[in-house]
């Protein structure tokens, strides 16, 4: 197991050099660059937008910008400084705790995800086709269909029009009211946390649950009509012994594999919620990056993403060996 | 808001050890707000009490906190609020005022200005500010090639010289330039950096550091117990997509008339909201004190604000900026191509009718819920040199106005007149050679631009012009505005009280007099005596003279109609009643990115 985890890992470094290929082109396909705004402005010279280029290598063509870029990287460890801050990359999209937030955000979404989907999902086989199933059901597909962003509006709109939540003193979006950043944990901000952390979840979380949701209905269907459950069932054993300790069991593999996968969605897929609910995130500072061109931060960005999506899809096959025996890797 | 108050005083707390005690006695040179003194512009503002904190919201996060490195106004924004200059545009009446120089004087020539610095005023962090902090921030910042630095270009001279920047004593400093230009003056109130804390990071001054050190100091991991400054907060807390947090500076030298030291308030916090809708549902739940609010926020917050306690301010005249289209007349012309549509496009005739096409009235009315007004001038409207002003300063008249009323059945006589008829009978106007004529209009993906180049398309077509409208990217935009290579583009400028800081739009050799860049090469007279206007306005001290030569410059450009004006916005936001003096504020800020009030005169109207 573990040598094959090592080759999994080594075999990522030629994936991840495509991927910032294909990337750079991208950015550099883009029209404009980073100076397009500063080309509007009238207040500034020609000489001076020359000695920008010059300064960031703008006008070098493409293949060779790139080779620099992928140098420092080799040589130094240096993917370079943000046009924007002047500061290293990886500081521009991580300054502030936004690296925490994000994986908090990610892990705890997750995890809720699973504990309200697993337990619908058994309800909703066990209840299959009665009006029960139905509800949740459809309930489960319009989380999956709402918008994250339209859907984070109007839960702020609710507090803020319609429940006044300000009367009380209670602030809406981000994840803790201004005051709380950067004081120490006390039992009042966790409070708060939560407060804030509530709409995040229903957001991020509804969006994903229909699919987990649907896919325990299904395999526990499918396990249900296997014949080792009707074994279980004509020797008599109680109806709850037989759905939760056979057949749930073989059920839920599946979706240990898909754990895996929902991180980097998580990650990189909740930039538009992010926006909306105000959350310090990765996302955030990368949505920023790519408004304003600033390409060597929109790099950095790209790269830890596709980083967390080999991440989440190696994780993905070590749980499927961990949870069922009949995969082998070695 | 009791939370407010905590924080309040946990700011106070921790800026009492983070700067010095501030001043034993007003200084004799301390610069006093004629706060409600008959006879000035501030006669209908309130002598306030100290304490509390006021909240904004910006949608963005700064870049940093070097000023003089910043490109863009969510920096600015706050340097803005730390930093102070020699001369300062009043907040009210626009005029240049004194502000950490007591006085200047020009010299009989015009081409020497001695300014005379406060004496006895302190950085925040109790360092003198003298005649050495002025001489490394115009020498070794602005100056300097080293330092990515775009006022720059500002300070450069009509003859392509900078200013000569020279010290006499420690708290008197000259500029001398090598030809007369007004504009300087204004230009020299760029905001002074303090010597002591960043002549280390400058090559040139510390050749132990590498070249461009100072690009990358005061960035926003920085120890921020290092930022000093003098204006009237100091940065003392950033949370990355949270909060900047700016404290009262104990060191600031302006007082109001009862001896009371600036600003009122004990700190800002700027919460950073990225989403406009957000910001402005954090508003009507309290947690930000005041909002740069939007055309379409107007129906919403009006019937609230007697409810919830607080108002909804707008100004009765538009912002500053420009909002406009041009018709490339050098269209195709770098490929031979598209020779009779030029023609067309050069014929004043075939712009006039174009601009009598607009209807302003209905833009202003669908588009801007009746928050904006018509715009003829390339200069901004609140400029004490717009031409629709009788005199320097003057109020709004419109007398002098070069206005194309919206007359749909004189752009038709117009077309007609110069054979853009219909030759084929399909119902559009055809070029005078038969060949169909297809205009595009282009803007951007912003929901104004947008509905406002729908009304104009639509106001075309219904006189038989084959228009088309297509949105495309900012960045395909910009490049085809700078290659020539557009039909007609939508598109607007920022503005300022200056016409020659226009000089780069409006000469003929100018980089962005994007609707003409061939006028370079080929000027006709009215390029030229427009270039000679712009000099002549800028070139004399006497701002009556100035606003003549403006006002012929005006009136011509807007007769060529190289850029046709449509509508510039008006500018409002909404503050709670217990903010004292927000009525007051600076138009010339963007109402998303900064409200624009005047926070170090606004005090909590509660303690």
């Amino acid at each position: 197991m573990l040598t094959y985890i090592i080759r999994r890992t080594l075999y990522m470094l030629p994936l991840l050099l495509v991927v910032s290929l294909i990337s750079f082109t991208l950015i550099k396909i883009m029209p404009g660059d980073f100076l397009t705004q500063a080309r509007l402005n009238p207040q500034i010279t020609e000489e001076t937008l020359q000695q920008q280029i010059d300064r960031f290598g703008l006008d070098r063509p493409f293949i060779v910008q790139y080779w620099y870029w992928l140098k420092n990287i080799v040589t130094r460890g240096d993917f370079g400084m943000s046009f924007d801050t002047k500061m290293p990359v990886f500081k521009t999209l991580f300054m502030g705790n936004r690296l925490q937030w994000t994986i908090f955000i990610a892990l705890s979404t997750l995890l809720l995800q699973y504990l309200f989907a697993i337990p619908i999902g058994i309800y909703s086989a066990t209840h299959q086709y009665k009006p029960s199933d139905h509800i949740v059901t459809f309930f489960g597909f319009l989380g999956l269909s709402i918008p994250n962003f339209f859907f984070a509006l109007v839960l702020l709109w609710l507090l803020v029009v319609v429940f006044h939540v300000g009367n009380f003193g209670l602030t809406v979006a981000g994840v803790m009211d201004m005051r709380y950043y950067g004081a120490p944990l006390t039992w009042g901000k966790i409070v708060n946390i939560l407060w804030h952390m509530w709409p995040v979840w229903l957001v991020i979380g509804t969006s994903g649950m229909a699919g987990l949701i649907r896919l325990m209905r299904g395999n526990l269907l499918d396990t249900l009509s296997l014949p080792y459950v009707k074994t279980a069932r004509a020797k008599g054993l109680r109806e709850w012994v037989v759905v939760y300790k056979h057949a749930v069991r073989n059920a839920i593999n599946p979706l240990v594999t898909i754990l895996g996968l929902s991180l980097p969605n998580l990650v990189s897929g909740s930039i538009v919620t992010a926006i909306i609910l105000n959350l310090p995130t990765v996302g955030l500072s990368y949505f920023a990056a790519l408004q304003r061109q600033d390409e060597n931060v929109i790099m950095a960005g790209l790269l830890f993403f596709s980083l967390f999506l080999l991440l989440g899809n190696l994780l993905a096959d070590f749980l499927l060996a961990w949870v069922d025996p009949r995969i082998r890797y070695d | 808001m009791k939370n407010a108050l905590i924080l309040a005083s946990l700011l106070v707390l921790t800026s009492l050890v983070v700067f010095g005690q501030g001043y034993d006695e007003q200084p004799a040179d301390s610069l006093v707000y004629p706060i409600g003194v008959a006879g000035t512009v501030y006669e209908d503002m309130e002598l306030g009490v100290r304490g509390g904190t006021l909240t904004y919201a910006s949608i963005e996060d700064p870049k940093g906190w070097n000023n003089h490195t910043a490109h863009e106004t969510s920096t600015t924004a706050f340097t803005n609020r730390m930093l102070r200059g020699l001369v300062r545009n009043d907040h009210i009446s626009l005029a240049i005022e004194p502000d950490l120089a007591k006085s200047w004087e020009i010299s009989d020539d015009s081409l020497v200005i001695t300014f005379h610095l406060r004496e006895g005023i302190l950085w925040s962090d109790g360092t003198p500010i003298t005649a050495d902090d002025v001489l490394f921030t115009f020498n070794d910042v602005i100056l300097n090639t080293d330092v990515d630095c775009n006022s720059r270009d500002g300070m450069l001279l009509p003859d392509d010289t900078y200013p000569v920047c020279e010290k006499v004593d420690d708290y008197t400093v000259t500029f001398t330039m090598s030809t007369i230009f007004r504009p300087a003056l204004n230009q020299l109130g760029f905001n002074i950096m303090p010597k002591h804390k960043l002549a280390q990071y400058v090559h040139k001054l510390n050749p132990a550091v590498p070249v461009g050190t100072f690009n990358e100091t005061w960035t926003l991991d920085m120890d921020l117990t290092e930022l000093v400054g003098c204006g009237p907060f100091i940065v003392t807390d950033y949370q990355p997509n949270v909060s900047v947090t700016m404290s009262r500076n104990p060191y600031y030298y302006a007082y109001d008339p009862a001896g009371t030291q600036l600003p009122y308030y004990d700190s800002e916090v700027t919460a950073i909201v990225t989403n406009s809708d957000v910001s402005m549902l954090k508003f009507r739940n309290g947690e930000i004190d005041v909002y740069g609010l939007r055309a379409e926020d107007i129906a919403i917050l009006l019937p609230e604000g007697a409810r919830k306690g607080f108002q909804v301010l707008i100004s009765d005249a538009p912002a500053f900026g420009t909002t406009w289209f041009l018709v490339n007349m050098d269209i195709g012309l770098a490929e031979g191509t598209d020779a009779e549509k030029r023609e067309v496009y050069r014929n004043v005739k075939f712009r006039e009718a174009m601009a009598h096409c607009i209807d302003k009235e209905t833009m202003v009315r669908n588009v801007f819920n009746g928050l904006a007004g018509a715009q003829w001038s390339p200069v901004s409207v609140p400029s004490p040199f717009y031409a629709g002003r009788d005199y320097y300063g003057g109020p709004i008249t419109e007398n002098n106005a070069v206005a194309f009323e919206y007359d749909p059945a004189k752009a038709v006589s117009l077309l007609d007149e110069i054979g853009v008829v219909d030759a084929d009978g399909d119902g559009w106007r055809d070029l005078p050679s038969g060949d169909p004529l297809t205009i595009e209009i282009n803007t951007n993906d912003n929901t104004i631009r947008t509905a406002s180049c729908l009304i104009l398309v639509d106001d075309w077509r219904a006189i038989g012009v084959n228009a088309t409208f297509q949105v495309v990217d900012f960045n395909t935009l910009v490049d085809r505005l700078f290659g020539a290579s557009g039909d007609f583009i939508y598109l607007g400028l920022t503005g300022g009280n200056e016409p020659n800081s226009g000089a780069n739009v409006y000469n003929s050799c100018g980089s962005l007099h994007a609707y003409r860049y061939s006028a370079c090469d080929e000027p006709d007279e009215i390029d030229l005596r427009i270039d000679e206007l712009l000099g002549l306005g800028a070139g004399t001290f006497d701002l009556d003279e100035a606003f003549g030569y403006y006002t012929e410059y005006q009136q011509l450009l807007s007769r060529q109609l190289g850029y046709i004006y449509t509508v510039v916005p008006t500018f409002q936001y909404g503050y709670y009643d217990y903010v004292g003096n927000a009525f007051k504020s600076q138009p010339d800020r963007t109402p998303s990115r900064y409200t624009g009030l005047l926070g170090e005169l606004c005090f909590d109207k509660r303690l």
